[in-house]
């Protein structure tokens, strides 16, 4: 057994690996990044895969669902990391498998594959105290910024973290962007991981936070319509039931944590597309208490004042 | 998960549990529970959204999820729910709070058809808790909409009494509810929860909303409630609301830290955030 495949093995027990083994792996996974496009071409079948947000446990139970890698080929849309327990593992085991397997599993970017957004939402702090530096958290957030920002699959499915830009019309604009770096605070860039659909707005709408655009029913069809396309997938949003489709089935939302944070109660999905593109949701819960380790400890009584 | 209490303090202390798969006690002439449960799904939220005349709503509603205290003689009902949150938060109508990025956009080229939405997206709420008096008194569920009176607070001079609630008495019942919370798409939290403890003098709780938009604001609002357990029929609950805020600005001129990773929990800043209401009320019944 390669050093890579045990090392597999160990992260599917939820063990992390150490320090230097992290920076080796980076290494690697960073050569085979950087090769890819800022539109990585997919072949079908593929199963696509919402966010994860460090829900270890869950991920497992996704891959029970979805089959093994390399024998089901995956395309996960960003947000492996924060939130959750196992930021650390989930994100290791996935750059290990794409490392393994280059070409039956792509990681795109999601919006918590950031320097900033990571300090603020657990990754940092759970890389610090696993290994008491943040050296793998540099590592990591250094591989980020190599990941691919979207994905073509078969040339008729677009796929993406977040969503579209009014800054881009065209797979082309994509194509160009320099996305080796920080996630940008506006551009196309910036869009492409952060913006939602919104059903109130039919062209473009602006937040009400004054930041982050959401776009409506009329821009989704002239994207599909300009670029050839049969619909866009994203994640990026909670939803209840694990996927939703917008706009007369040009977009649909993907959600893959289920029972989020440990306590929203929802179910998570999977779209498995077949050769011919067929689609196929399969929907998910939690994993069973008892596959976590160790069983959840009681919470002392709360004398709060 | 719910907080164990040991079985011989419970006995002790007179506490029945509900039964039923309910989740809670009867004790000093007290009915106290807690509903834990998933999120609305997307065709009960656009129920809601209908109902609340609005396009948004926080991004997990856990609109079945309460905490309901019933005094049992009186049929007074304290009732702490999403729903009544909302209704305050619609009400209320604050203005949306710009993040920090909002600077540099405003210089970007914008699109032509664009919509700006004006909704208070912190989904901060005035609310502080909903009171009935149920008219049927057997049944323990069910929103105070059904009471036939809603009784009165009343302005008071009394405090509650925050040494006494800090002595260790043994805690017979614990829990902690989420009633919404969203994640402002990443620029911080808005939540909302309510915490109950039970000893054997009384309970308390602590309904909390607590809001971090990073980078531009802080506000807490808070209500505790406090009553203690006494032979009289008509019990005596007294309430604190307590609102606070600052901006990220004013913190860091006071020299605290101003990265959003230091405010994960409200508890580490409450006590500095200058206060911006505060009173003191008591329930009476009519």
């Amino acid at each position: 057994m390669s050093d890579l495949d045990r090392q597999i093995e160990q992260l599917k027990r939820c063990e992390p690996l150490t320090e230097t083994e992290v920076k080796a792996l980076c290494l690697k996974a960073m050569e085979i990044l950087v090769e890819e496009s800022n539109v990585q071409r997919v072949d079908a079948p593929v199963t696509i895969c919402g966010d994860i947000h460090g829900q270890f446990y869950d991920m497992k139970e996704l891959l029970r669902v979805g089959g093994d890698c390399p024998k089901t080929n995956y395309l996960f849309l960003g947000d492996f990391v924060d939130r959750g327990f196992y930021s650390v593992e989930t994100f290791l085991l996935l750059l290990a498998l794409k490392v393994r397997y280059p070409d039956r599993i792509t990681l795109i970017r999601g919006n918590h594959e950031s320097r900033q957004i990571t300090q603020v939402y657990g990754f940092y702090d759970e890389c610090l105290r696993k290994y008491g530096s943040v050296n793998v958290w540099r590592y990591c957030t250094d591989i980020f910024d190599y990941l691919s920002l979207s994905a073509l699959i078969e040339n008729r499915i677009f796929c993406v973290h977040g969503g579209l830009s009014p800054a881009i019309s065209t797979l082309d604009q994509i194509r160009v962007i320099d996305r080796k770096q920080e996630v940008p605070h506006d551009g196309a860039m910036c869009d492409l991981l952060w913006s939602d659909p919104e059903d109130i707005v039919d062209g473009w709408g602006l937040s009400p936070r004054g930041a982050g655009f959401l776009f409506g029913g009329s821009v989704v069809s002239s994207f599909n319509h300009t670029n050839n396309i049969d619909y866009i997938c994203r994640a990026h949003q909670l939803v209840m039931e694990g996927y939703k489709w917008m706009f007369n089935s040009q977009i649909v939302t993907v959600w893959s944590a289920p029972n989020y944070c440990y306590r929203c109660g929802n179910v998570a999905a999977i779209l498995e597309l077949n050769e011919n593109l067929e689609s196929e949701f399969r929907v998910f819960e939690a994993a069973p208490q008892e596959s976590r380790g160790a069983p959840a400890k009681k919470p002392p009584p709360d004398y709060f004042l | 998960m719910e907080w164990e209490s040991d079985e011989r303090e419970l006995k002790a202390a007179g506490a029945v549990p509900l039964g039923g798969g309910r989740v809670g006690f009867l004790i000093g002439g007290w009915e106290i529970e807690t509903a834990k449960r998933s999120i609305l799904n997307s065709s009960l939220l656009q129920q809601w959204e209908e109902k609340l005349q609005t396009t948004h709503l926080p991004e997990m509603v856990f609109g079945e999820s309460c905490l309901i205290l019933k005094h049992v003689n009186s049929s007074i009902k304290l009732h702490f729910n999403a729903y009544d949150a909302l209704c305050g938060w619609k009400l209320e109508a604050l203005p949306p709070v710009e993040v920090p990025a909002a600077a540099l956009w405003k210089f970007r080229c914008q699109p032509t058809d664009q919509v700006i939405l004006d909704y208070d997206y912190t989904f901060t709420t005035p609310y502080s808790g909903s009171a009935g008096v149920e008219k049927s008194p057997e049944s323990g569920r069910g929103p105070p909409g059904e009471s036939i009176c809603s009784p009165h607070w009343e302005d008071c001079e009394e405090q509650i009494d925050m040494v006494a609630l800090s002595a260790k008495e043994s805690i017979l019942f614990y829990d902690e509810v989420v009633l919404y919370e969203d994640e402002l798409a990443d620029n911080g939290i808005s939540l909302l929860t309510v915490k109950v403890r039970v000893m054997p003098s009384g309970w308390f709780l602590l309904l909390r909303f607590w809001l971090r938009v990073d980078g531009v604001l802080m506000r807490l609002r808070d209500t505790r409630m406090h009553c203690s357990f006494r032979e009289s029929t008509e019990p005596v609950i007294l309430r604190e609301i307590c609102w606070r805020e600052a901006t990220f600005k004013a913190l860091s001129s006071k020299g605290y830290p101003t990265d959003s990773a230091a405010y994960s929990d409200p508890g580490i800043i409450s006590e500095k955030l200058p206060m911006a209401m505060r009173k003191t009320q008591k329930l009476i019944v009519k």
